[in-house]
This record gives C-alpha cells, sequence and structure tokens, in this order.
C-alpha cells in the first residue's frame, strides 16, 4: 500500500526565515522537502504517511495579499494532490491562525481535499473558520507542538483514508457545531453525579451540551433627560476619516480606531469613508453620515433634543471579527466612554 | 379562564369537536400548521398548549391540534418563542408520512386526539 | 426508608413442564404463563418466546420492559395500586431477578416503535440486548379500543413479571444491597457537612401511550410531590409510554433508575441523598407552570443544595426541563440536567426546543436522529411492518439485503433520559 501523501503549510517563523522582519515572505513550495514542525508529524505518521512538499507564507504577505496568496498556494497543494492537507499548527499566533483557517478551509472547498489545522483556542482564526475545518486545539505557544501534533496527525490521518471522525472529545479537535455520537467510559447518570459534586464544590465542570448561547445584555433604564445627555457614537460598520489613517483591516479588525469629530457638522465623501469589507462600499463612502450618523445628531443638538454629541467617536469593522476581540475593544473604549461621562451611546452596525 | 380555541389539521379532533367547541380546521401538513398558528399569536392569541405536544415526531405523524386562547390580546413574547422554537424543530425532522396504511392514519388523529384531550381536561378545570 | 434489595442472578430462560427457579435458571410453564396473561378478557391469546444476549433476534415494537421482583418482607406488594394493593412500599426487603426482563411486544398502534436487537450493531444501542428477554405478543380481542389494549397489555406485563418474581420468594440471593434515606431531622443531624440532593424525575404524561403511573395514578393528574427513591424499587412509577423507543422509560428503567442507584453510591460520603420528586410534563401549559412552580418549592423547601433533573421523550418535555431547571437554580439550588439530542441526521440542528442560560450543566444521552444501519437477523419476534415503512428517509429503509437504515430513536433505550447507558454526543 502506497503511503498517504501530505502537503504541510507553515509561516516564515516556523520555517526558520525570520519574525515579524520577513513577515512579508512571498508563498513558496518547496517540493520534497520537510521542513520545522512537518519533521514531528513526518515521525508521527511513522510509515502511514508522509510530507510530500512544503509551503511557506509570510503571514503578513497572506494575510495583506490575500486573494493572490490564496490562488496560488492552491494552485501550488492541486500541483501536489495530496491526500489529505495540514496547516499549522498556529498557536496563539494570530494572523497565523487566520492564515491556516483560510488555507485550510479553502483546499477542503475548493480543491476537495480534506484538511487539518490546528491553534489556540482564542486564536483570532478558531473563531473564523473552527465550524469549516477541522481545527486541532492546541496550547497557546510553542511548546505544546508535540501535544499538538500528537492530535492532528492521527486526525490527519483518518480523514486520508476518509474513516469516520469522531466527537470533538474523542479526536481533540474544537467543538464545530456538529453533534457527533460516542460512547463514554460512564454511564450518564453517573456522570450527571460527578459533575453537580463538581458543581456543588464550586470546581470547574464541563457541559455535555454548551447552550446556544445568546449572549443577551440587559438593557440599560432609559436615558430620562435627553435634552442633556451626552450621547456618543459607535460603529462596527468601519467608517473612518478618508485614507484610513490606522489601517483598521477590511476584515477580522485587529483594532478599533478613535477619531474626533469636534466641529464636524457632516461626513463627506472627502473626509470620511468605510474601511468595511464585507458589504458595498458605495452607499457609505458617498455619504458616511449614513452608517455614522453625526449630521442628524448635529441637528438634534441644534434643536436641543439631546445635550450634545461626543467628540469622539469609536470605530471598527465587524466582518469577520473574533466576538472575542471585538469584546475586547470595547471592553476598553468603554471606559473612555465612562470616563469622559457620557451618558448614553448610539451603536450602529451594517 | 378566558374561552379557547382549537386550531387542528386533524379531521378526528374537528369531528369530535363540531358544536362543542371553536374549532379552526384546516387541511394543511404539520409545519402549515404551526406556521398558521404562529400567525394567530401575532395577533395576539395566546398558545395555551405545547406546540409539539406527543412524543410522535414532527412529520412523521402529519397531525397536530393546538390550543390558543380565544382571545386577542398584546402579543404574548412567550408563545411567540414558543411556536418558533417549535417550527425550527420541526424542519429538522425527515418527512416520513408517505405510504402509510389508512389504519395509520386513524391511529395517529386518535393519538394526537388523546393529546389535545389531555390538554382540554386541563383546561376546562376552570 | 430503608429497603434490602435480594439479587437473584438468572443465567438462562427455558420453558418446562414446571415453573421453577433452579441453579440460576428459570423455567417457565408456557401454560402458566398463558393463564396468568390471558386472565384479561380483553386479551384472546398470547405467545410467549426466548431472546438471549448474542442470539440473531430482533423484537419489535417493544410496548414495555419489566423486572420481575417480589417483595419478601415490608409492607405492600410490588407494583402498588397496579397488581398490589396502594400500600406505601419502599421498605422492607426485595428480591429481583437481574440478568433477565420480560419485555411486551405487539403493535397496539399502527405506527409503534421499539427495536431490540440481540446481536450486531442495533445491540451495543439497547440496553436490553444484554438481558435474557422473555417476550410476550398479546392478541387482543376483535374491535378493541386502542385505549383497552394498551391498558390490557399494560396489565398483563405486570402480572407475568409478578407471576414470575413470585418464583423467587423462598430464594436465597446470590447478592444484597440495603439502601436507605434518613428523614429531613436525621440526614441534618447524621450529615451536617454534606451537600443535600434530590433527584426530580419528570415523567412523561401527555395521553394515550405517553403516559405513565404512580401508585396507579396518572401522572398528569399529581401535582409535584417527594418520593423515598427506594419506593420506585417496589415498582412505584411503571411506564404507559410505548412513544419515542430511544427515550422513553420502560418500566424496567424506573424500577433500576440510575440516577437514584449512582446518588445512593454517594449518600452519606459526598452528599446527602435527600429524596426523590416527580413530576409531570403536560400538553396544557398552565400546567407545565405550575408543575415547574413546584417543584422549584420543594427544592427550596427541603433546603437543597443540588438535583439532578431528568427528563423523558421529545418536544415537549425541554419546555419542562428548562422551566424546572430556570426555577430551580433561580432558588440557589444547583442544578445538573439529564436529556437527549435531536440535532439532524447530520448532527447540525439545534438539539432542544428550548434553552436557557440557566442549563450549564447537561448530560446528554446522544443524538437520536443518527443514522445506523442494521443488518438482517435470522428471526423476528414481533413485526417489521411499520418499522420497514418510517424509520429512513427513503422508501428503501428495508434495503436489498435486508438491512435496515434506521434513526437510534427506533432503538428502545438507545438515548435514554436517565442517564441509563454510555451513550453521549458532543
Amino acid at each position: 500500500m502506497s503511503k498517504i501523501k501530505v502537503v504541510h503549510y507553515i509561516n516564515q517563523f516556523f520555517a526558520n526565515i525570520g519574525g515579524e522582519e520577513k513577515a512579508d515572505y512571498p508563498a513558496e513550495i518547496r517540493v520534497g522537502e520537510v521542513v520545522g514542525p512537518g519533521l514531528a508529524f513526518n515521525m508521527n505518521f511513522k510509515d502511514e504517511a508522509e510530507i510530500i512538499a512544503t509551503i511557506v507564507c509570510g503571514d503578513s504577505y497572506f494575510n495583506e495579499n490575500l486573494e493572490k496568496a490564496k490562488a496560488d498556494i492552491l494552485a501550488m497543494v492541486k500541483e501536489q494532490a495530496p491526500d489529505v492537507f495540514i496547516a499549522g499548527p498556529a498557536f496563539n499566533a494570530g494572523r497565523y491562525g487566520v492564515a491556516c483557517g483560510t488555507i485550510a478551509a479553502a483546499v477542503q472547498e475548493e480543491l476537495g481535499i480534506p484538511a487539518v489545522t490546528g491553534m489556540y483556542v482564542e486564536n483570532p482564526g478558531a473563531d473564523m473558520f473552527k465550524d469549516q475545518v477541522y481545527m486541532i486545539s492546541t496550547k497557546n505557544s510553542a511548546a505544546g507542538m508535540r501535544a499538538a501534533v500528537g492530535k492532528m496527525a492521527p486526525l490527519a490521518l483518518k480523514l486520508a483514508r476518509g474513516e469516520k471522525i469522531g466527537a470533538s472529545c474523542e479526536e481533540g479537535y474544537m467543538p464545530n457545531g456538529v453533534r457527533v455520537n460516542f460512547f463514554e467510559k460512564e454511564r450518564g447518570s453517573k456522570r450527571a453525579v460527578n459533575m453537580l459534586l463538581k458543581k456543588l464544590a464550586d470546581k470547574p465542570f464541563e457541559t455535555e451540551y454548551p447552550m446556544p448561547s445568546f449572549d443577551k445584555v440587559a438593557p440599560n433604564p432609559a436615558v430620562k433627560d435627553l435634552a442633556h445627555a451626552k450621547i456618543a457614537l459607535v460603529t462596527s460598520g468601519g467608517i473612518v476619516p478618508k485614507g484610513n489613517p490606522d489601517h483598521i483591516e477590511s476584515s477580522s479588525a485587529s483594532h478599533y480606531g478613535e477619531y474626533d469629530i469636534a466641529g464636524v457638522m457632516d461626513l463627506t465623501a472627502e473626509t470620511y469613508e468605510t474601511a468595511h469589507g464585507g458589504y458595498d462600499p458605495v452607499y457609505a463612502n458617498e455619504d458616511a453620515d449614513r452608517v455614522l450618523p453625526v449630521d442628524v445628531l448635529r441637528d438634534m443638538e441644534k434643536e436641543g433634543k439631546i445635550g450634545e454629541l461626543h467628540h469622539l467617536f469609536y470605530t471598527t469593522t465587524g466582518n469577520g471579527t473574533a466576538v472575542a476581540s471585538a469584546k475586547a475593544f470595547a471592553d476598553e473604549f468603554s471606559q473612555k466612554l465612562k470616563a469622559d461621562g457620557v451618558d448614553a451611546v448610539i451603536l450602529t452596525s451594517t | 379562564m378566558d374561552s379557547y380555541m382549537i386550531l387542528t389539521n386533524n379531521p378526528l379532533a374537528a369531528r369530535k369537536l363540531e358544536g362543542r367547541r371553536t374549532v379552526c380546521y384546516i387541511s394543511v401538513p404539520y409545519e402549515e400548521l404551526l406556521r398558521e398558528a404562529e400567525k394567530k399569536i401575532c395577533q395576539g392569541h395566546r398558545l395555551l398548549s405545547h406546540p409539539l405536544s406527543g412524543s410522535v415526531k414532527p412529520k412523521e405523524t402529519p397531525y397536530k391540534s393546538i390550543m390558543l386562547s380565544g382571545k386577542k390580546e398584546e402579543v404574548d413574547p412567550q408563545s411567540v418563542r414558543m411556536i418558533e422554537a417549535a417550527i425550527q424543530t420541526c424542519e429538522k425532522f425527515t418527512d416520513r408520512q408517505k405510504s402509510y396504511g389508512q389504519e395509520v392514519y386513524e391511529d395517529f388523529q386518535l393519538i394526537d386526539w388523546t393529546l389535545l384531550e389531555s390538554a382540554m381536561e386541563s383546561a376546562d378545570v376552570w | 426508608m430503608r429497603l434490602e434489595m435480594g439479587h437473584i442472578y438468572i443465567k438462562d430462560i427455558q420453558f418446562a413442564d414446571e415453573s421453577k427457579i433452579q441453579d440460576g435458571v428459570l423455567y417457565v410453564a408456557k401454560e402458566e404463563l398463558e393463564k396468568t396473561a390471558l386472565e384479561d378478557e380483553k386479551i384472546k391469546g398470547v405467545s410467549f418466546d426466548i431472546a438471549r444476549p448474542g442470539e440473531s433476534v430482533r423484537i419489535t415494537p417493544v410496548k414495555d420492559v419489566i423486572e420481575p421482583r417480589v417483595k419478601v418482607e415490608g409492607r405492600g406488594g410490588v407494583f402498588p395500586g397496579v397488581i398490589s394493593k396502594v400500600d406505601t412500599v419502599g421498605s422492607g426487603k426485595t428480591y429481583a431477578l437481574k440478568g433477565m426482563a420480560v419485555v411486551t411486544a405487539g403493535r397496539i398502534v399502527g405506527f409503534q416503535e421499539g427495536i431490540i436487537d440481540m446481536t450486531g450493531p442495533g445491540a451495543q444501542y439497547t440496553p436490553f440486548s444484554q438481558t435474557l428477554n422473555l417476550v410476550m405478543v398479546c392478541e387482543p380481542v376483535d374491535d378493541i379500543k386502542q385505549h383497552d389494549y394498551e391498558k390490557a397489555v399494560r396489565f398483563a406485563g405486570f402480572r407475568v413479571a409478578a407471576y414470575i418474581g413470585e418464583l423467587a420468594r423462598s430464594l436465597t440471593p446470590d447478592e444484597t444491597k440495603v439502601y436507605e434515606t434518613c428523614t429531613i431531622k436525621e440526614g441534618l443531624e447524621k450529615y451536617p457537612e454534606l451537600p443535600r440532593v434530590a433527584y426530580v424525575q419528570m415523567l412523561q404524561s401527555q395521553g394515550l401511550l405517553h403516559d405513565t403511573y404512580v401508585y396507579g395514578v396518572d401522572a398528569k393528574k399529581i401535582v409535584p410531590t417527594i418520593l423515598s427513591p427506594t419506593e420506585i424499587m417496589d415498582g412505584a412509577i411503571v411506564s404507559g409510554n410505548c412513544v419515542s423507543a430511544c427515550d422513553k422509560n420502560p418500566t424496567y428503567v424506573h424500577q433500576n433508575n440510575p440516577v437514584v442507584h449512582d446518588l445512593f453510591e454517594e449518600h452519606g460520603k459526598t452528599l446527602n441523598f435527600v429524596c426523590q420528586i416527580i413530576t409531570n410534563e403536560n400538553v396544557y401549559l398552565a400546567d407545565k407552570q405550575r408543575s415547574s412552580d413546584w417543584t422549584a418549592k420543594l427544592c427550596k423547601m427541603l433546603d437543597l443544595d443540588g438535583v439532578i433533573v431528568s427528563q423523558e421523550g421529545f418536544g415537549n418535555p425541554d419546555t419542562d426541563l428548562i422551566m424546572n431547571c430556570k426555577k430551580i437554580e433561580a432558588e440557589g439550588v444547583k442544578t445538573v440536567i439529564i436529556t437527549d439530542e435531536y440535532a439532524g441526521r447530520d448532527g447540525k440542528s439545534q438539539s432542544l426546543a428550548d434553552a436557557d442560560a440557566a442549563a450549564d450543566a447537561v448530560v446528554t444521552g446522544g443524538n437520536a436522529n443518527e443514522v445506523i444501519i442494521l443488518p438482517k437477523l435470522d428471526k423476528v419476534i414481533g413485526t417489521l411492518d411499520y418499522v420497514t415503512k418510517i424509520a429512513g428517509a427513503s422508501e428503501e429503509t428495508l434495503r436489498e439485503d435486508g438491512s435496515l437504515e434506521v434513526e437510534l430513536q427506533v432503538i428502545t433505550g438507545a438515548t435514554n433520559e436517565t442517564g441509563f447507558n454510555k451513550l453521549s454526543a458532543r
């Protein structure tokens, strides 16, 4: 029986090319070479599989030239026609994680070749792609390489052979929204008793079925005196001063922007635009008030309906941005809003 | 307690209740009946019985009878939530009702009727 | 209450001229069994068969599964309010025939499911592939109403189980286990440091073929109440539920309720097992509100620290489960719930028809929509008529080689929601 053929994707760092300064390294394929973590995979495969080629790509290059990088890499993979594609593991490296998820999902979707990747659960790539491609949950640093490879390699082999994939907790992949049956070691009632004992002792326990999460936010009491309230604008619609000075990403934003609109009465096509890559930007670029209604609030300010419009607005792109990132942004700027004595916020989305 | 009405696609239930209760009989598939109930709920009727009553799975049985309040009030959010969840649940089941014999349909009608009857027994206490 | 359970292990069942238990073998005289079953004039005929673990046998449609027991000391008798008088049971001494079951099968309504495979891939999903099964198929008199037929078969099963249990009365058990609960005050004094825990059992109670009986009372007519968990071991709760084979509780599961047994395992060690609370799953929404309010109230009044809530059935009971969980948690009582899932054949759909953030500790019996292929077996006890029509998505459920493509939900006990099995899902 011939060996299972594997193509492996890694970034510039794991290929020993360099760190951040080499992150613009373009995609290249090294046929017949096993690089960096590939050695660990090959060991783990024993004689059942081998890496026939390694694709190396800088993280900045991939994310900044997304379409081209994706197309180039897909062509490389297609040429090699492997039985399975492995990307990473990326651990907690954000852009590497996004690259691994993007390319693994694309290989699977567009080439029909099964793929597996691995990363830390808080890597933004995890939220974005865990439902599209099997993603092994790893530690947050390369110290977890052995454990990561120990789970990714067998899963890759199973995928290559077209075998039935077990439940997430058996195989080590992140829950992907697909419920899979399996047999536990203990019966359900015993598991329930054990879970209850942990819960009673305030020890951590793991539910077998996480309830669909509705992150319900209880509404604040209504603003009583709008005529004297300080109102701020916040948006996930990507409105930024023309030229996007802080380079807020068109998708999967890694940061938010804070901009001063003191004295700005109206957002115009000359002064503001959207950085958002998830909707047709024409109408937002024509008149950014359509997303961030500065003009209307200035009117209301004049009419005395609201006390004042806060002179700073906060903005990011919601497009593909990890929930964890969005939460972190809001945690930070909410404090600033509070410190500035803002009474209420109008949050606009697209 | 206000009077109630029965929304059903079960001919047996309709027959049994004719002249005794307010019955809205419509000959539509299970899922359609749930959507009819949803419409009534959005008009302000309240759900009084569970839309997924019974262990026979939606689309395995073609029949469903639902009890709703007779009076229209303000839309009841809990009823809305429940009927929406029921419709969603219904969607995931595979349609199996194809080639049953007549007696099987009659049994399904009977079971749906007994489920409704149990709700009516509770409701009629008032 | 203190109950001594004597276990008598049954190694084989054989038909014989005389009914007796000898050296772990149950010998049954068919005529005696028939006489017992036919005591009810609504039953015209009955046939008996034996299915052993590993045999190439499929039993379907299964109605109930019952473990034969006999009360040898203490108040009352088995199945109080049904077979015996309504005396309060749960104390004294009871013998159970372990390793076997009486299985009632037969077509009460045209769409009945319930498969027990004694071998093959299906066998690992039903706990009753592991028991020696004495199967009885009852034939009703002509023109009987489904209500009457269901009741007749239900009672016939209990009578036969009681008849067999009686054969063990003078035997010496192979093993004895003692189950004892304290009164409220005793418990507080004896285990002041241990968390106070109860088991909240939701009973199926929606109508014909969806009923459960407590001391003979139809569970939809009860308000939530408390039991000593030993009462169920004498058959205080019996099943009249024949729909949703995978997650209904046959009488056997009530008698051997695994939550009760596993809580007793920890009783006096890590927790104080205070009592069992039973509640229902009615169709009428106001009943749901009353029952869940009352369940939460009882938890509060009993000063509980934690409860395990088990469900029975699909859809409607999801609402009761979530209501119970939410209200009990709101009383400051920590809650773990046991359920099963209908996540669709691909596992991608929402598993339950209701949800709430308070349900943060869930044990699952698996996805009942998952598809399994059951190979053709040599012998069928009962009839495959209905299963072949409904089980699969296509009319080719009964495949050319005689195998069946079915969802787990047709297998008796496959995704039991009292945690009877090891099957789970993630």
